[in-house]
């Protein structure tokens, strides 16, 4: 039989290989640039005053985004006290109850639909609830948009590593009488632990850097958040925080509120690099987002 | 371990370089006996060491592999049958740390030498695996994949060929109105003829066939055994596998292997009536392994 | 699995919830705890639910008053009474186009490079750098694009493609400002890249060994067995892959806000131009929403980013679900 060209194969090969080793570097490369653009342009706004002073006003110089820390903090902690429970206990009966049910599938269909659910979406979600009916932004709303993102990250990921607990552990528990719902959460959900921690981590800390969510539900401020109530409080206002507040700072015609807005990006950058690769490190878990 | 020049048996000879003298007054002998000398090696192995990382696996085989025989390799599991068979074609190199020196001369070559042409060689040497492995193509494009890719065929060239492989690997009359059905909807042992029938098509010379049938059913087996007697004809065969009874009914040549080294290497008949070595004979009659 | 608590004594019937209390077992503890976690599951679906609700009624205005003139006019401008919304659309549509026709070959690229020519060791660390770039905020790409990559398009790239023979084409033309269509495209493909690489590697590397070794063993090359068995193998979960991205990208915010311009009032001419998106109108036109009408249009918009990433969400899981059940497991 005539034999085909071995040399054209070898140089597809070849070409395509190469190629592959590219988009590769081009990856890595990438990554670096923007690291390296934000570190470079963001550290000279990192003193003492960026963190315990509030924004400067127009052309004044100093200043910080202390209260812009402090209620990013807030929101994000009032969206995790939502999600993260929902999550968890969500995940408990998709993984432990419903393996094959078809309310199982459908909410887990259902969970993966939201995942991809433009995170502006989720803020519209929180406005026309909140903010419309009560003629005012506020911190609060903004939880509830970032809940609403972090419900099925938290629940997809807690349901993979729920998974991932061999079954002879549930049935050794159940095996000697233990009543279902403590074998569940005493004894899969610790063997589940680090991954459990860790997919919480990683979801809290997906949402913190969000921005579209923030736009019409939060805004921001220029002041300290003033408690819970009242005009600046975190049921009542608009609550200051970085995302927001680096996006309004980063078009404004001033280079020392520019920078300023760049010390915030290296701020999340950090917070949010940090976190990642600690707990890869430390809890040797797979990719979430 | 067995130490290759340990001299137990003082009547007999060394039972590696040379295979035993073929001792004829053992009944039925086949003729692969009085071959030895006579018949031309496909392949030769010298010397051969392997590496996985630090660890080695396999010590200095030798063996012949005779020309349209089939040669059996036995021993029990983990003693690097397969990893010996596998450097027949090289396919360890997928493998970062797999390594082997020496040599393995095919048709006079030494194909571990750098240099060697890889995608040629697996054409002359075909392989068929454990578990059986359709490509995820209709039966047709699975006979046709190897056609395709070495030779310049027509259409109805491919098809004559892609039939005739069919019929040489005992698979045509099964298949021959399901030739657009998937490989993967076969039954298991349907599927290892089709992958038989595919390693063939490429017009091998040379059939690897490791443990071709530990995951098939004995009806399956018995008809791959069969083949395996018919395919002799055109075909050198080397086949590993873990059930003796297999290599006493269908093989020429039978390689005791343990703990990477060969123990003895001899007709099939000679290895399993009248064992030279102990270890051997030990291995036969099921004391171990 | 059975959901049976392991008590003495003989079950009760049905749901267990009429069994009298054994022991000192609270035999009520596994029905209330199976149904405390469906409601906490349940709370997705709701949410979901409540989302659609609440856009639908919240456009109601908008869609009674305009009608489907949004759907049909380009400018986007309540001072002057007009509300269209195809400057958006058309934006949402190049953007995502291009954002996937320079991702996919790229993350195709990376995840063969992951899975059959690299290392492990370097395979993990190439991996965990794409996983990083992945956890970047949307934020900090549009700061990047516009500080970073608007200039050097802008001082760079544009002009010398209107230089080649290329510049004459009149998707190149046009003042080379730097934001625009182009380089809102190309940061957009940067942030869904290693979303896509991400689940294209895992499907690959979900391939059975010895199907790839079967393909080797025949002497095909890298690219021959990536191509003609390990793609085929993972094209449901690749496929899934891609609507993901397409998904992702489509809605989209800040990094496209920041550099594509914000020109609500015509279709982009060029590559080059100033244009929009669904997101970018919906992020930038929202603060300064003054009358209930556009609050409402801009909230039909939402619901229209809503409708169009939902369909490709959908289509998107049912491919990764037929990936799953050819393989067995849970991409």
């Amino acid at each position: 039989m005539p034999p085909r060209s071995v040399g054209r194969r070898r140089l597809a090969n070849r070409v395509v290989t190469a190629g592959a080793w590219t988009a590769g570097a081009i990856g890595v490369f990438v990554l670096g640039w923007i690291v390296t653009t934000v570190v470079v342009r963001g550290i000279g706004a990192w003193n003492v005053a960026f963190f315990t002073q509030l924004p400067p006003n127009g052309t004044d110089t100093g200043g910080g985004l202390a209260n812009c820390i402090i209620g990013t903090l807030v929101i994000t902690f009032g969206a995790a006290i939502v999600g993260l429970p929902l999550g968890f206990f969500g995940a408990i009966y998709l993984s432990e109850f419903g393996r094959a049910g078809r309310v199982a599938t459908g909410i887990r269909a259902v969970t993966n639909i939201v995942l991809g659910v433009p995170s502006i979406i989720a803020g519209m979600f929180a406005y026309a609830i909140l903010v419309l009916p009560s003629h005012h932004f506020s911190g609060f709303s903004a939880s509830l948009a970032l809940a609403f993102i972090m419900l099925p990250v938290m629940t997809r990921t807690a349901e993979d590593v729920l998974n991932l607990v061999p079954n002879e552990l549930r049935e050794s528990a159940l095996a000697m009488g233990v009543p279902r719902w403590k074998a569940t959460l005493g004894v899969v959900v610790k063997a589940a632990r680090g991954g459990l921690i860790t997919g919480a981590i990683l979801a809290v800390v997906r949402v913190a850097g969000e921005t579209a969510p923030l736009l019409f539900t939060a805004l921001s401020s220029q002041y300290w958040m003033s408690g819970l109530f009242g005009n600046s409080g975190y049921f009542g206002g608009p609550t200051p925080n970085l995302t927001k507040e680096i996006f309004d700072l980063s078009g404004q015609p001033y280079p020392h509120l520019v920078q300023l807005a760049w010390g915030g990006a290296l701020l999340i950058i950090v917070a949010v690099l940090g976190v990642n690769v600690l707990t890869r490190l430390l809890f040797q878990r797979g990719k979430e987002w | 371990m067995v130490d290759i020049m340990d001299m137990t048996d003082p009547g007999a000879p060394p039972a590696v370089s040379r295979p035993l003298p073929p001792r004829l007054e053992v009944t039925g002998a086949r003729d692969a006996a009085a071959d030895f000398d006579t018949l031309p090696s496909k392949l030769s192995v010298r010397n051969l060491d392997f590496f996985y990382g630090k660890q080695q696996a396999l010590y200095a085989n030798d063996l012949e592999i005779k020309e349209h025989r089939v040669t059996a390799i036995i021993g029990p599991s983990g003693c690097g049958k397969s990893t010996h068979l596998r450097c027949y074609n090289r396919i360890y190199e997928l493998y970062r740390d797999q390594r082997a020196t020496g040599e393995v001369v095919l048709d006079g070559q030494n194909i571990l030498a750098s240099g060697t042409d890889l995608l040629g060689l697996r054409r002359r040497v075909g392989m068929i695996f454990q578990k059986p492995s359709p490509f995820p193509m209709t039966v047709f494009d699975n006979i046709a994949y190897g056609l395709r890719m070495h030779f310049k065929l027509s259409k109805s060239e491919l098809s004559e060929r892609v039939e005739d492989a069919l019929k040489r690997g005992a698979l045509w009359e099964e298949v021959k109105n399901k030739l657009s059905e998937p490989g993967l909807a076969l039954s298991g042992g349907q599927q290892q003829r089709l992958c038989i029938a595919r390693a063939i098509a490429a017009e091998p010379e040379l059939i690897l066939m490791d443990e071709p049938c530990s995951a098939i059913d004995p009806v399956g087996t018995a008809k791959i055994e069969e083949l395996v007697q018919e395919l002799k004809s055109s075909y050198t065969i080397a086949l590993v596998t873990h059930n003796m009874q297999q290599a006493a009914r269908v093989s020429d040549y039978t390689a005791f292997f343990f703990e990477g080294r060969i123990v003895e290497f001899g007709a099939t008949t000679q290895i399993f009536e009248n064992p030279a070595r102990k270890q051997t004979e030990e291995y036969i009659t099921g004391r171990f392994g | 699995m059975s959901t049976a608590h392991v008590e003495t004594g003989p079950p009760a019937g049905g749901a267990g919830a009429q069994a009298r209390p054994r022991r000192h077992h609270f035999a009520f503890g596994d029905p209330l705890f199976r149904w405390f976690t469906i409601v906490c599951a349940a709370t997705v679906a709701a949410a979901m639910f409540v989302l659609i609700g609440v856009l639908v009624k919240n456009s109601w205005l908008a869609i009674h008053v305009l009608g489907i003139k949004p759907l049909t006019h380009v400018a986007y401008n309540p001072s002057t009474n007009q509300y269209g919304a195809l400057s958006s659309l058309f934006g949402t549509f190049v953007t995502t186009i291009l954002a996937m026709l320079i991702a996919v070959p790229l993350a195709l690229a990376i995840s063969l490079l992951l899975v059959e020519l690299v290392h492990p060791v370097v395979s993990r660390i190439l991996g965990t750098s794409i996983e990083m770039l992945a956890a970047v905020p949307s934020i900090i790409f549009g700061m990047w694009g516009i500080f970073v990559v608007a200039p050097l398009m802008a001082n760079h790239v544009e002009p010398w493609v209107q230089s080649t023979p290329l510049g004459r084409l009149g998707i190149f033309s046009g003042a080379p400002v730097g934001l625009g269509i182009l380089t809102a495209g190309v940061v957009l493909s940067l942030m869904i890249l290693p979303f896509i690489t991400a689940v294209s590697r895992d499907v690959l590397q979900m391939v059975p060994t010895v199907v790839k070794e079967a393909g080797y063993g025949m002497g095909s090359t890298t690219y021959e067995v990536m191509r003609k068995i390990s793609m085929r193998y993972a094209l449901s979960g690749i496929a899934g892959a891609v609507f993901l991205g397409l998904g992702r990208a489509l809605g989209e915010t800040m990094a496209v806000a920041y550099v594509i311009g914000g020109n609500f009032t015509a279709l982009p001419h060029s590559l080059f131009a100033n244009g929009t998106t669904v997101s970018a109108t919906l992020a930038l036109n929202f603060g300064e929403s003054s009358s209930k009408l556009e609050t409402s249009s801009l909230i039909e918009l939402a619901l229209i980013l809503f409708v169009i990433t939902m369909v490709f969400q959908v289509i998107a899981q049912l491919w990764l679900a037929r990936a799953r059940r050819m393989t067995g497991s849970r991409a």
